[in-house]
């Protein structure tokens, strides 16, 4: 991508690859993370990883001289903690920053062909491949093809986002400044996640080292004893459950769903088997066989991973609810719903 | 030799089986061999899944069976395959594959056509049961709905010549079942090109080869899209789902509602049809306020839109549209339940399924009618009826009454 762009853009949008070209032309070296001035800014990323995985609140300081390298610094520390739902609670926060940045730039397009303006709609188009563009009457109102809309808003959940319900003519979908940025909230965090999963880091500096290693303690009950009360399945886990507690009979696939979620949050094998118990053809050791073999721990040796919602909506096991909101696969349903809820969107 | 006039009663059945099927696939044999220069060579066809459609013994009564997953490099060979064992029907994927010979699972999909499907038996048109038949699937005895049941298609059929009760139904379409069909085509190329933005001449339509009408959009961008998003394009065109709120009415309070139209007008696409229904424009913010209590708030006024939905929406097949696995009727082949061919429509207003898609020969066949009925194809009127014994008819004829279980044929020599 070749956009010439500000230091405060730089510093909005720092998962660009030009922030860390920027970085790598002023001269900068890994080694100077460790001179005592630099603490100031170790700190703020690991405050900023912490803000956001413990309190799920986005981090909203902004600070045009220590951004870019803030936010390096926090992949390096999320990089080097190495737990994978960190970095993607991590991964969700910093789009959901990026987002309200992107909001509010396109929400200041004042006329057509300005800088900035070429600045945003690049982004759109290089990094998601999605061409924006401003209404002629009303530059309040943004334009995708029907095409870029399809491919993303027809996963999600909520009504409005349906194309009925949408503003369409001349092959565009018509959408405000929040609706153009929230079609790529999903591929933004991806975007973010692919940045620290590519990352590679020779020899991580001191400082930051032992940072991480008292961020790995405090995040630490966070993330092992993890117990989800039933509240926190996604509907149609916890439709199944109920199905199941009632006795009644419940499809292949819907066992097949509810066996791999269990599965994918860990839960024990004993545990998920119980919950099978009041099926009218329970029999438990064929189902402990069944649920060993979803585990991987049987038979082909793979482990399965939890049906999408898309494929559970077309078996009609879909039972979605507002807090479905903008995830493709039921193990999301925890994590986005209670980040959506405090980040207060 | 001539048919048996005693073909009403079960004993016809043990009559030579097939012989109809054999005289229609070989009029179908001469088509392919003939004609096959009418069969549409799809694009990339060698990434194309192909079926068909079997001829079954009792054909019509009953189908043969599917053969799917198969592969050919050109379209060559598809005609030999026909002219050597000619199916019933021709299907051919909507989506491409890299292998798509194998199963399902193992075919990699690549991307597949957006088709619709309207059907003219989806219209619940008045003329219909004046020329539908029901045909006793035992005995193969057959008389109009009308004659059965009277003018209300009733659910219950006894045959009145067997005492079987499992008849098959079968309709002549009529112009205005075509027209109904025609006109649903006509809006939705409207659609596909006015809000969706598709150039008209990626939009192809063809008549099914029966009652009613295909589309198929080769359109590089859409031709991406998953069922999921398909499935949304299908709410669009059909109206199914549309709320109050994207035109600006939304609920407030307990009871009330408020009104603010949206930001981008209500002068296009689905708020504009709405719009001209309400007689409101973007002025009228006070007058939709009047019209959404006088239909008892903003609940009553969801009815009242999911009423406008339905009568502005169109009548498409859901599933054709969904479906991006599925294999659709092939463009210039025969469509067994009618003997006509599935063609492209050049001016559609104006085409006449009856002759511009009733292309058989008109060498003539005996023909012996199951029911007292009288058809119009390529200009022509033929009376027939059952105590008439057999009679000669050309090809064309011969094998569409056949093909809706009215007629059974002499294999020609
Ligand atoms: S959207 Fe996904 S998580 Fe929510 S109910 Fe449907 S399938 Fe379950
Ligand atoms: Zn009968
Ligand atoms: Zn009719």
């Amino acid at each position: 991508m070749s956009i010439r762009l500000g230091t405060s853009d730089i510093a909005k949008y720092p998962f660009l690859r030009e922030a860390s070209e920027y970085v790598r032309q002023t001269g900068f070296g890994f080694e100077e993370f460790d001179r005592p001035e630099m603490q100031y800014i170790v700190d703020r990323a690991a405050r900023r990883i912490e803000q956001e995985i413990v309190t799920g609140q986005v981090f909203d300081e902004f600070d045009e001289r220590t951004e870019i390298l803030t936010f390096l610094i926090s992949l390096m520390i999320v990089k080097s903690l190495g737990m994978e739902p960190i970095l993607r609670k991590y991964s969700l926060f910093e789009s959901m920053r990026a987002e309200k940045f992107l909001v509010r730039d396109l929400e200041q397009l004042k006329s057509k062909n300005e800088k900035r303006q070429l600045l945003l709609f690049k982004i759109f188009e290089e990094l998601f491949k999605v061409k924006v563009d401003i209404d002629t009457t009303d530059s309040r109102l943004f334009k995708v093809r029907v095409v870029d809309y399809l491919l993303r808003a027809s996963h999600f959940h909520e009504q409005e986002w349906k194309l009925v319900n949408r503003l369409v003519h001349g092959g565009y979908v018509y959408l405000d400044a929040d609706e153009t940025v929230r079609l790529i909230r999903v591929e933004l965090s991806a975007l973010i996640y692919d940045r620290v999963k590519e990352m590679s880091i020779p020899s991580v500096p001191d400082a930051i080292k032992s940072r991480t290693e008292n961020l790995k303690e405090k995040l630490r009950p966070y993330f092992e004893y993890r117990t989800y009360k039933v509240s926190d399945y996604p509907p149609c886990v916890k439709h199944a459950i109920e199905v199941m507690n009632r006795g009644e009979n419940l499809p292949h696939s819907a066992r097949v769903m509810l066996a791999t979620y269990m599965l994918a949050i860990e839960k024990p094998v004993d545990e998920i088997i119980a919950l099978f118990q009041n099926a009218p053809d329970y029999n438990e050791r064929i189902t402990r066989y069944q649920v060993q073999h979803l585990a991987g721990e049987k038979g082909s040796r793979t482990r399965y991973s939890v049906p999408s919602c898309d494929k559970l909506r077309n078996e009609n096991l879909c039972f979605a609810t507002a807090e479905c909101s903008g995830i493709i696969n039921p193990v999301q349903f925890g994590r986005r719903a209670r980040n959506n809820d405090n980040a207060g969107r | 030799m001539t048919m048996q006039a005693d073909n009403n009663t079960p004993a016809g059945r043990t009559k030579t089986p097939g012989t109809t099927a054999i005289a229609v696939q070989s009029v179908f044999r001469k088509y392919y061999f003939t004609q096959a220069a009418r069969i549409e060579v799809p694009d990339r066809i060698e990434e194309r899944e192909f079926g068909y459609m079997r001829f079954g013994d009792s054909f019509p009564a009953a189908g043969g069976a599917m053969v799917r997953h198969l592969a050919f490099r050109s379209v060559g060979e598809l005609v030999a395959s026909l002219i050597r064992d000619p199916p019933a029907d021709v299907f051919c994927s909507n989506a491409y594959y890299r292998f798509p010979a194998n199963e399902m699972r193992e075919k990699e999909w690549r991307g597949a056509d957006l088709i619709f499907d309207i059907d003219g038996k989806d219209f619940d048109l008045p003329c219909v049961p004046s020329h539908s038949y029901l045909v006793c699937r035992e005995c193969g005895f057959s008389d109009l709905q009308e004659n059965l049941h009277g003018p209300q298609a009733g659910l219950s059929f006894v045959c009145p010549s067997c005492k079987a009760s499992r008849p098959n139904i079968t309709s002549l379409p009529c112009t205005k079942c075509i027209d109904a069909s025609k006109n649903e085509a006509i809006r939705l190329v409207s659609l596909l090109s006015g809000d969706f933005g598709i150039e008209l001449d990626r939009i192809k339509v063809y008549f099914s080869g029966n009652n009613g009408f295909h589309l198929h959009v080769s359109d590089d961008s859409f031709n991406q899209l998953d069922s999921q998003a398909r499935s949304d394009i299908v709410g669009y065109l059909t109206g199914n789902g549309l709320m109050p709120e994207s035109i600006g009415v939304r609920k407030a309070g307990d009871r009330g509602f408020a009104i603010r139209f949206p930001r981008g007008g209500i002068s296009y696409g689905w708020r504009a049809r709405v719009a001209k229904k309400l007689k409101i424009d973007a002025s009228s913010e006070k007058k939709l306020e009047h019209i959404v209590s006088q239909k008892g708030g903003y609940a009553g006024f969801r009815t009242e839109l999911e009423r406008i939905a339905r009568e502005e929406g169109l009548v498409i097949d859901p599933q054709v549209t969904t479906d991006t696995h599925r294999v659709f009727r092939m463009p210039g082949t025969l469509n067994s339940k009618s003997g006509l061919a599935k063609v492209r429509c050049g001016n559609i207003g104006s085409f006449d399924p009856f002759t511009e898609a009733c292309l058989l020969e008109d060498q003539e066949i005996i023909t012996t009618a199951k029911a007292d009925v009288k058809v119009r194809l390529r200009g022509k009127t033929f009376r027939l009826e059952v105590k008439e014994r057999s009679i000669l008819l050309p090809a064309y004829a011969a094998v569409y009454l056949a093909c809706k279980g009215l007629a059974e044929l002499e294999i020609s020599s």
